[in-house]
């Protein structure tokens, strides 16, 4: 590697240089060459098929596959607090959302209605990045077919799958995506007691959510033994 | 038949003005008209319009050749059919949102993109990255370099003749598109990188696939070689067809492998290092004849050459984070924004703002993609959006040689010359 660009250089890896641009008589009359190209094509009519009878046979993605954006169904109830992040991050701007309260619901919020333009969609990912919930996430469907634009825009019936079905996704982002990085301290799950993620979670407390929020009440209200002063 | 008025014989139907324009430059860009002689008719004048629609222009690209006999006297290049305002999009988006365009920039090294604009923001917003991430981001650079060499090498032999060729080419490629699929999640469109590191960590079953993609290539590569380099179809093809002289190149403003094989052995690689390529070695390939061949060797080299890279990569990966540590620079990790405020804070900060460059500064970084120095040049006013986002694109400088290349060759050869450029039409018109 020459250390200035002041004039023309060879770099050549090719041992054979010289020869690089001399046919030999042998190679001139073509015919053994052409010769050695059929036996490079006859081998490969023997080598392994690469590919796949495609409607027939299916392909399995691997988990980290992102394929149409899916929104995950907990105890029968999407995760979704409809904080329009995802919509926010979208860069073709395929989702739209309504946010709706329900004061019942532990998790308050939810989506009135939830929609993905399908064919806007460019599978980049970014909107279960961003979820703080994980809430949308990557599924593994890759056939999407629709018969007309209308049908394109999937609202919450068609986009909800339950959590059951998106296990091997979900566990890949346990490993892959979700680990803190540089500086560590210890996680208190119950910090977020507001999120739905982890409500079926065996907590070490053994309390169910509606039983922890009601025991901080209490705490709150007792009164301290000493001012801390 | 005199070719002084081209046009009063040609009687556009669409566009007028602009076919207008593009006849009259054709007649402007040489002083003179020779006459033609109607008595030999090999010897007859024609214009012929090659492109938009035509499978030998790898995409879009429109030539118009003024012929004489079987040789081309002029060309004229008209670019501008895949245009989709890329840039003037990345002015209404944030750097992030911004990225997944980038693939489809150059849509046959993904990946090449997404690490120009991503290395491009973290110098004009001062972004450390981790070292694990430099070095997946060599690996997905190199990887996407063999990828796209051998699109073009399968499409260059099939300019020349050979069809089966380019299926064998496309198996490799095959494999390649494996192991970006579960390497970042995507076989095509890869948006990997991220400002401040990579979107996540390679998996145990893409590091396999890299590995025995590493082990095997090279014989297949061997194999190539031992099909083409002595065949003398593929070598009078392409041999002194299209040269371009080391000035000439320079002049133009050639790059990547067009410039080496002339002789320049200009590599970004080398000269302004970025990611952890100090820390490899690699040869640069270069030939000093500049036609078909010579290319031709260099980017088969160059393939090799990726091959040492990866497996010196794969060598020194470090263990460590794959993103920076700065929720002001990059996303926080996930167990942070499920579980802390701040986590959740810098989350929707992240989304939307984005990362702010200070206001008024201006950086320009370029990495050498598979055709040649890729480079994105920002301009910032302090918010999360480029006031101004310009892209050096390898094949818009690539295709400016073709006018002077083209000159004086056999119509046959065009094909073959263009192959040997190798541009991407969804970069040079952006």
């Amino acid at each position: 590697m020459q250390d200035n660009l002041e004039k023309p250089v060879l770099n050549t890896l090719n041992k054979e240089y010289s020869r690089e641009r001399k046919l030999s008589f042998l190679e001139r009359i073509y015919l053994p060459e052409v010769f050695k190209a059929l036996w490079y094509t006859l081998k490969q009519m023997f080598s392994p098929k690469f590919t796949m009878n495609y409607p027939e046979e299916k392909w399995d993605p691997p988990s980290i596959f992102r394929g149409r954006p899916v929104l995950v169904e907990d105890n029968g109830q999407e995760r979704c607090v409809a904080c329009g992040l995802c919509a926010r991050a979208c860069p073709p701007l395929a989702i739209s959302m309504q946010a709706n309260e329900d004061s019942d619901d532990p998790k308050e919020r939810y989506p009135d209605f939830f929609e993905i333009n399908m064919l806007r969609c460019i599978y980049c990912g970014f909107c279960e990045e961003v979820c703080p919930e994980e809430a949308i996430v990557m599924s593994k469907d890759y056939d999407i077919v629709f018969e007309s634009r209308e049908q394109a825009i999937y609202d919450k019936e068609r986009l909800l799958v339950p959590k059951e079905d998106l296990e091997e996704r979900l566990e890949y982002l346990r490993n892959y995506r979700n680990n803190q990085f540089g500086q560590f301290w210890d996680f208190q799950e119950e910090n977020n007691i507001h999120s739905v993620r982890d409500r079926d979670q065996n907590w070490e407390s053994g309390l169910s959510l509606v039983d922890i929020l009601e025991q901080q009440k209490k705490i709150d209200e007792t009164k301290a033994s000493s001012t801390w002063s | 038949m005199k070719l002084k008025d081209i046009q009063s014989k040609a009687h556009p139907t669409f566009f007028k003005e602009h076919q207008k324009k593009l006849y009259q430059s054709l007649e402007d860009k040489h002083t003179t008209i020779e006459q033609v002689d109607v008595d030999d008719p090999l010897n007859t004048g024609m214009i012929l319009n090659m492109g938009p629609q035509h499978p030998a222009t790898h995409g879009v690209l429109r030539l118009m050749l003024e012929l004489r006999g079987e040789s081309i006297v002029k060309t004229k290049l008209d670019i501008g059919y895949l245009h989709r305002g890329v840039e003037k999009i990345a002015e209404n988006k944030t750097y992030q949102e911004f990225m997944p365009y980038t693939d489809r920039m150059d849509y046959l090294s993904p990946y090449s993109n997404n690490v120009a604009l991503c290395t491009a923001v973290e110098k004009i917003a001062d972004v450390e990255v981790p070292e694990r991430a430099h070095y997946i981001r060599m690996i997905g650079s190199e990887l996407a370099r063999i990828s796209s060499h051998l699109l073009w090498l399968g499409t260059l032999v099939m300019d020349a003749g050979a069809v089966s060729f380019f299926i064998w080419t496309f198996r490799e490629r095959e494999k390649i598109y494996d192991i970006m699929d579960n390497l970042t999640g995507h076989r095509f469109t890869v948006s990997h990188a991220r400002i401040g590191g990579v979107a996540n960590d390679i998996t145990p079953e893409a590091m396999g696939l890299i590995k025995e993609f590493i082990e095997t290539f090279p014989q297949e590569l061997k194999d190539y070689h031992k099909l083409l380099d002595r065949n003398r179809i593929f070598y009078d093809r392409n041999e002194n067809v299209g040269v371009l002289t080391t000035e000439d190149a320079l002049d133009i403003g050639a790059t990547g492998p067009v410039l080496r094989a002339s002789g320049y052995a200009f590599d970004i690689r080398k000269f302004t290092p970025y990611a952890r390529y100090t820390e490899v070695e690699f040869e640069v390939p270069t030939r000093l004849e500049g036609d078909n061949l010579a290319r031709y060797y260099v980017r088969m080299e160059e393939m090799h050459e990726s091959i040492r890279i990866i497996r010196q990569c794969l060598d020194k990966l470090p263990g460590g984070p794959v993103r920076t540590d700065n929720a002001k620079q990059a996303y926080p990790s996930k167990d942070e924004v499920y579980y802390s405020m701040e986590g959740m804070i810098h989350d929707f900060m992240m989304t939307d703002t984005g990362i702010c460059p200070p206001e008024g500064a201006e950086a320009y970084h370029a990495v050498e993609a598979p055709k040649g120095e890729l480079g994105y040049f920002i301009q910032s006013d302090g918010t999360g959006h480029p006031w101004r986002l310009k892209i050096n694109a390898p094949s818009f400088a690539n295709l400016q040689v073709l006018e002077n290349i083209l000159d004086g060759e056999m119509i046959a050869d065009t094909v073959v010359i263009i192959g040997g450029v190798d541009p991407v039409m969804g970069e040079a018109d952006k």
